[in-house]
C-alpha cells in the first residue's frame, strides 16, 4: 500500500516537474518575444561596490540585478557557476547585503533580461530588475 | 497552485522529519552529505535536474536496529515564495529502501529564512520492516553577523527532535558554519554528536 502512495507520489511529482518545464518553455517564449519590460527603477547602486567591480574590466556591458530570496550565500552559490557557463561573461560580483548581482559581460553579448530571469530562476531566487550600462 | 496546496496539504495530513538544509540544488548541481547522529550515520549524494527536483542515493548505517542499506531519495520542491528580505520553502519527499520491499519514507520539509533569521519543520513517516516510525523535527536558528558573501557564516541553531521509536523529544542546540560550497553542523545532545556535512558542486 505504501509503496504505492510513494510511487504514485513519485509519479505525480515528475508530472509537476514536467509541467513546471513546459510552463518555463513558454515564458521564455514570451519573454523573447516582447522585449521584455525590465524595470530598472528599484536598481540602487552602490558606488564603492560598482567601482570595485568595473576596475580594470575594459570595454564591456555591465549587468546591475535586483534579486529577491538571495539570502543565503550557501544557497547563492549556482548563481555565479551558472553565469560563468556562459563564455560572454567577464565578471560576476554576487551582494547579499544589496540584493544585487553584478554581471560583465563582453560587448558581443546581445543581453537578455529574459536569459537572465531564468537563469536566476534555476537557482532557486528571482531576478525583479536590471540596469544596464557600457564600459568603455 | 491549486495543485501544488493540496498535495502539500495531503502529505502533510496523512505523514508525521530530517530537516537538511536545501534538500534541492540549483539546476544541474550536485551534493554530497554525511550525516551522523545517535541513530545512524549516513553517506548520501543527490543531483538536480532543475531546481524543482532532485534525486539521490543514500548508504545507511542505521545504529538502532544494527543495518546497512541504500536509500534511493527523491524531494520535490511545492512552493517556494522569495521576497527582498526572505525565501520561504515547502518541499516534499520520499524514499525507497533496497533493504525490503516494506522499507520506505515519505514527508514533507518546510523552511523560511532571512539573513538574520531561519526556522523550519520536517515530518518524515517511516515504513520500517522491524517498525514504523515518525520522525518530527523543529529547527529555530539566529545569524550573530551578517556576513557577505564568499565570507564564512555563522549560525546559532535549536533542534527539537521526536523519534517516535524513543517516544520523547530532544531539544539541544547546534552550530551551523558554511563558507563558499561547504556545510557544517555539529551539535550535542545527550552525549551523542550530531554532525551534518555537506558540499554543492
Amino acid at each position: 500500500m505504501y509503496k504505492i502512495i510513494i510511487l504514485t507520489t513519485l509519479f505525480v511529482s515528475n508530472n509537476l516537474y514536467a509541467m513546471d518545464n513546459m510552463h518555463d518553455h513558454n515564458s521564455k517564449q514570451h519573454d523573447h518575444n516582447s522585449h521584455v519590460a525590465v524595470d530598472g527603477s528599484k536598481t540602487e547602486l552602490d558606488d564603492a561596490m560598482y567601482n570595485k567591480f568595473v576596475s580594470d574590466l575594459g570595454s564591456s556591458q555591465v549587468v546591475i540585478v535586483d534579486v529577491n530570496g538571495m539570502v543565503c550565500d550557501f544557497c547563492a552559490r549556482g548563481i555565479e557557476k551558472t553565469f560563468y557557463d556562459d563564455a560572454l561573461v567577464k565578471r560576476v560580483l554576487v551582494s547579499l547585503e544589496t540584493g544585487k548581482v553584478l554581471i560583465a559581460y563582453d560587448n558581443a553579448k546581445k543581453v537578455d533580461f529574459g536569459e537572465i530571469k531564468n537563469i536566476f530562476l534555476s537557482n532557486g531566487q528571482s531576478a525583479t530588475g536590471m540596469t544596464l550600462k557600457k564600459i568603455t | 497552485m491549486g495543485i501544488y496546496k493540496f498535495i502539500g496539504l495531503l502529505v502533510t495530513l496523512m505523514s508525521a522529519s530530517i530537516v537538511e538544509a536545501r534538500p534541492i540544488s540549483w539546476t544541474g548541481g550536485s551534493t554530497i552529505m554525511y550525516k551522523s547522529n545517535s541513530m545512524m550515520s549516513s553517506y548520501y549524494y543527490h543531483y538536480s535536474p532543475s531546481f524543482k527536483y532532485s534525486v539521490g542515493a543514500e548508504y545507511i548505517n542505521d545504529r538502532y536496529y544494527n543495518d546497512q542499506y541504500i536509500s534511493i531519495r527523491s524531494t520535490y520542491l511545492l512552493d517556494r515564495k522569495n521576497t527582498k528580505a526572505s525565501q520561504r520553502n515547502l518541499y516534499l519527499t520520499a524514499s525507497i529502501s533496497t533493504k525490503s520491499n516494506d522499507d520506505l519514507y515519505y514527508g514533507v520539509h518546510g523552511d523560511w529564512e532571512t539573513r538574520r533569521y531561519f526556522a523550519s519543520f520536517s515530518i518524515l513517516d517511516k515504513r520500517a520492516s522491524q517498525k514504523d516510525y515518525t520522525e518530527n523535527e523543529f529547527q529555530i536558528g539566529i545569524a550573530p553577523y551578517l556576513g557577505e558573501y564568499n565570507q564564512l557564516h555563522t549560525w546559532i541553531m535549536l533542534k527539537s527532535k521526536e523519534d517516535t521509536r524513543d517516544d520523547k523529544w530532544k531539544t539541544y542546540p547546534f552550530i551551523k558554519l558554511f563558507k563558499g560550497d561547504f556545510l557544517l553542523e555539529v551539535g550535542s545532545k545527550e552525549s551523542h554528536w550530531d554532525l551534518h556535512f555537506m558540499k554543492r558542486f
